[in-house]
């Protein structure tokens, strides 16, 4: 028996869509969690609900990073692989997310009539110099799995892992028991114990490794929530105030309007789904016409569909708030893969001359403050607020100390520290609009006509120069109102140096751990991270100027002539030669290893890590 | 733009809707349907504060700007999806939606359906002067075949599309027909309109005297005839005389069918009912009837 101890480690469980290995990962996570551990936790969804059983479109599985420190990110390669079957297997190894001393256990119950599939990918792997284990199910968990209609193997592997990390056999009981307890009979609560208990025996007997991941005392007890994105972002609009979601089916935005859809109403709010994206952000701006604050939310796709709507809230200066949770596009694209490539779009969008502003989330905490934010900087302004997430943030999950809860109402209530997790000081009261009289339906004497044509001060349609440019500067003024009040971004190592590397909205977590580890080995690295991309602080050329070289790392395609998107707007800023020193658009998040590796070119070093 | 309302306890009259001269071309079909809703906002004395008109683009989108109540000129197509975030949010306000043909039947084509499949409150006035005007005299839905348009020089090239034949089709409780040179007329359909329990769709026949004179000619009157009933809306007075009038019931939803698959036109109610289900009130109803919970609890169901 061979044990392994690790600071950290990342194992993934590999099946079918539809046999519940993201509930197994769920159950696991959060037996960890209450033992002290740190877990970060990325679920692989198909873009089909469904697809037919053993082929390669239907992997659906779930990464999970164990570590005895707070982890940002879902790290680098994986350890230990277990898959329910060859071809899952085969399809995520093209992802080459693997460290070379990674285990793989097979489940060779399907190998019966596909010899040669799993003949064929076990050379492969071995290629690969990577161990194979194959595992099979024990004859009485079969027995159970076909009494549940082929249901269950997902506990089978729970319990492998189970021993595999070395967790109380009770302890995971307890969780099957708080999880399903209320959704199952007991009989088929007990059945799933027991395949269960029948994969951890099998585990037990028949697997020579395990895997020690410290627990960390001060990680026990105290509040704890188990959150991925969208739901924190949904509980944010809750405790934000907002009584209206509006908004039209789309990956990966869909799971806020269902959570809300649940739970909205008990919170005074409803929710619209609209008959297309048009559509629900004009609902959603009839309403905050109205006075009532209302959100919308949606993908790539979605917004492009908007983006006339965006442009007309700034110039009636109704307050909007938009949720774009960023896929790989453009077009479709990949539905269920992360990209960081609607950042243009967001700014730059609709046509005319933009007035927004954008801010980004990298993970769950700043899901959770997003909503009050946004409310806060749309009706202070009376402009479109954008919320940027990613289907990697959106989807991925981590265990967190329970978050105070601000239960907004007036916006002139918003907390410090939600301020400050955004960088940004509270804004002045005064701040001027291009129409003076704003008065909402109901109020006497103020009755008002918005339009999108341009106004005077007064609000009468007016097509003179003079006050079409001075509609452009109080729109622009409120904007750079931003600009002032921002505070220096949120910064990583040192302050100076040779190479400071730049990122915005999910990828905070793997520049703060790479430039950790590369501080610590003696590099000259910096890393920024901004969360609120438009506008852009002033000081961001004094702090450039300090490095020799400053790089973006980014979810988006660029080369040698097209500067990836941040990098192109972090250029125009401060007329200094910013580069993408990653800008791939592979649908994967960027690894902390791979910052490393560019790091490291960048410096010239030869060692291996 | 503001304007000063009369005092909320003294009735007020027309000029107290007037906010300023419209920018239409003379003779347009427009003040018409301006001063049928003016008469009609006045003669119910509904709360100017507590109105907001809501419009698309296209001559008819400016009507708003022209009535001292609150507006919304929004988006080309797009007036009814702002109007239904009014009405979910805000049950106090009277809403009427302002919509031209192109506007209603083409690029919001969608809206329209989903509008009227919502049946939420408000009053939905239909410009149709069968032609797209403040571009310039290109073919709308409702263009009648062969007229020579810009876009289609010799001759317009499709039937046009029976707008109240959709809205019927597509489950509408509230279905009438009017034009804008029967100002008594298109005052009481208002106010049937406004009176009706969901979304009222008032079809309003409309000149364009600058890109389609010879259209509509209302000193001829065999093109149309109205419609008599008792639960429905009395023929207009200075019209009614001069042509045809047929009677009929407003619940008959097949003979309404009938009636507007037909060349001929016909002023009047053609169906409505008061008890399909408003999805205003539904939405409103889920939170009413859902167990309110404190916010500085949300996060408890997440805990592990």
């Amino acid at each position: 028996m061979s044990v392994q101890k690790a600071n950290v480690t990342r194992f993934e469980l590999l099946m079918d869509a539809g046999f519940g290995a993201q509930k197994a990962g769920d159950i696991l996570v959060q037996a960890f969690a209450k033992l002290g551990r740190y877990v970060y936790i990325e679920p692989m969804i198909p873009a089909e609900i469904s697809p037919p059983p053993r082929t390669r479109p239907a992997l659906s599985g779930v990464i999970i990073r164990l570590a005895d420190f707070d982890i940002t990110n879902i790290g680098n390669n994986t350890d230990v692989i277990l898959a329910a079957h060859e071809i899952v297997l085969d399809r995520r190894l093209d992802d080459d997310e693997y460290n070379p001393q990674c285990r793989v256990l097979l489940d060779i119950g399907d190998k019966k009539g596909n010899e040669e599939s799993y003949e064929r990918v076990c050379k492969r792997v071995a290629q690969m110099g990577l161990s194979i284990y194959p595992i099979e199910m024990t004859p009485e968990a079969l027995k159970i799995i076909q009494n549940l209609g082929g249901k269950g193997k997902n506990m089978y592997y729970l319990g492998m892992f189970a021993q595999i990390y070395g967790m109380p056999e009770q302890a995971i009981i307890d969780e099957i028991k708080e999880t399903f307890g209320k959704k199952l009979n007991e009989d088929i609560l007990n059945k799933n114990i027991e395949i269960f208990h029948q994969g951890l025996q099998y585990a037990k007997e028949n697997i020579h490794f395990s895997y020690e991941v410290k627990s960390v005392p001060e990680n026990i007890g105290g509040e704890k929530i188990l959150i991925d994105g969208n739901t924190s972002l949904s509980m944010g609009i809750i405790d934000a105030g907002i009584k209206l979601f509006s908004g039209y089916p789309i990956t990966p935005a869909s799971s806020i309007m269902h959570t809300l859809a649940k739970e909205l109403p008990s919170y005074g709010g409803m929710v619209h789904q609209a008959e297309d994206e048009i559509s629900a952000i004009g609902t959603a701006i009839g309403a905050y016409y109205g006075g009532t604050p209302a959100i919308t939310a949606t993908s790539g796709p979605g917004l492009s569909l908007k983006q006339e709507f965006i442009g007309y809230a700034s110039v009636t200066e109704i307050p909007i708030i938009i949720i774009d949770a960023q896929r790989s596009g453009p077009s479709t694209g990949m539905p269920t893969k992360t990209e960081q490539s609607d950042l243009p779009a967001a700014i730059f969008g609709n046509h005319g001359d933009n007035t927004k502003i954008v801010i980004s989330v990298s993970n769950v905490i700043d899901c959770f403050y997003a909503p009050v934010m946004a409310r806060y900087l749309a009706e202070k302004l009376r402009l479109p607020v954008f919320i940027m997430s990613d289907f990697q943030t959106a989807n991925s999950y981590k265990v967190i100390k329970k978050l105070k809860v601000c239960a907004l109402d007036n916006v002139n209530d918003i907390p410090d520290f939600v301020l400050e997790r955004f960088h940004i000081s509270r804004l002045s009261e005064k701040i001027e609009m291009v129409r003076t009289n704003q008065s909402t339906p109901g109020v006497e004497g103020g009755m008002r006509r918005v339009t999108g044509l341009n106004t005077d001060q007064a609000g009468h349609i007016n097509y003179f120069s003079g006050v079409n440019q001075r509609s452009h500067q109080v729109r622009n003024e409120k904007v750079h109102t931003v600009r002032r009040a921002l505070t220096k971004p949120e910064m990583f190592g040192k302050g100076e140096g040779e190479l400071l590397v730049v990122g915005w909205g999910s990828t905070r977590g793997v520049i703060e751990e790479s430039v950790d580890i590369l501080s610590k080995q003696g590099y000259s690295i910096g890393g920024m991270h901004l969360k609120i991309v438009n506008p852009l602080p002033l000081m961001l050329k004094e702090i450039f100027s300090k490095f020799q070289k400053v790089v973006t790392v980014e979810l988006a395609y660029g080369d040698q002539y097209k500067p990836a998107p941040l990098a192109m707007l972090l250029r125009a800023e401060t007329l200094i030669d910013v580069q993408s020193m990653i800008s791939r658009a592979t649908g994967r998040p960027i690894r902390p290893l791979d910052i490393r590796e560019k790091v490291k070119e960048f410096f010239g070093a030869t060692q291996n890590f | 733009m503001v304007t000063q309302s009369a005092p909320s306890n003294a009735p007020f009259n027309i000029k107290d809707l007037f906010t300023e001269n419209p920018r239409w071309c003379v003779g347009c079909g427009d003040f018409g349907i301006l001063m049928g809703v003016k008469r009609f906002m006045v003669d119910t004395q509904i709360v100017p504060h507590n109105t907001v008109h809501v419009s698309g683009i296209g001559c008819s989108g400016r009507a708003p700007n022209y009535i001292n109540a609150y507006g919304v000129h929004s988006i080309h197509g797009r007036p009814i999806t702002i109007a239904l975030g009014l009405a979910l949010t805000r049950p106090d306000l009277n809403i009427f939606v302002h919509s031209g043909d192109g506007d209603a039947l083409s690029i919001g084509g969608n809206h329209l359906i989903h509008g009227v499949n919502k049946n939420f409150k408000c009053v939905f006035l239909l410009y149709d002067n069968e032609i797209y005007a403040l571009t310039k005299a290109q073919s709308s839905p409702t263009t009648r075949k062969g007229h020579a348009t810009m876009t289609q020089p010799k001759g317009t090239f499709l039937d046009p599309l029976k707008a109240i034949r959709l809205v019927l089709g597509i489950g509408g409780s509230f279905v009438a027909s009017t034009a804008d040179w029967m100002p008594d007329h298109l005052a009481n359909t208002l106010k049937a309109a406004f009176a009706h329990n969901g979304f009222a769709f008032v079809h309003i026949s409309q000149r364009c005297p600058h890109f389609d004179p010879e259209n509509f000619d209302h000193k001829n009157s065999s093109w149309f005839a109205f419609l008599k009933h008792e639960k429905g809306i009395a023929p207009d007075k200075r019209v009614a005389d001069k042509c045809e009038i047929i009677a009929h019931d407003p619940g008959d939803l097949n003979e309404a069918f009938k009636l507007s698959n037909q060349e001929k036109s016909y002023f009047g109610l053609f169906y409505q009912d008061q008890n399909k289900p408003r999805y205003d009130e539904i939405l409103r109803n889920q939170v009413a009837s859902a167990k309110q919970l404190p916010r500085e609890e949300i996060l408890e169901k997440y805990k592990i």
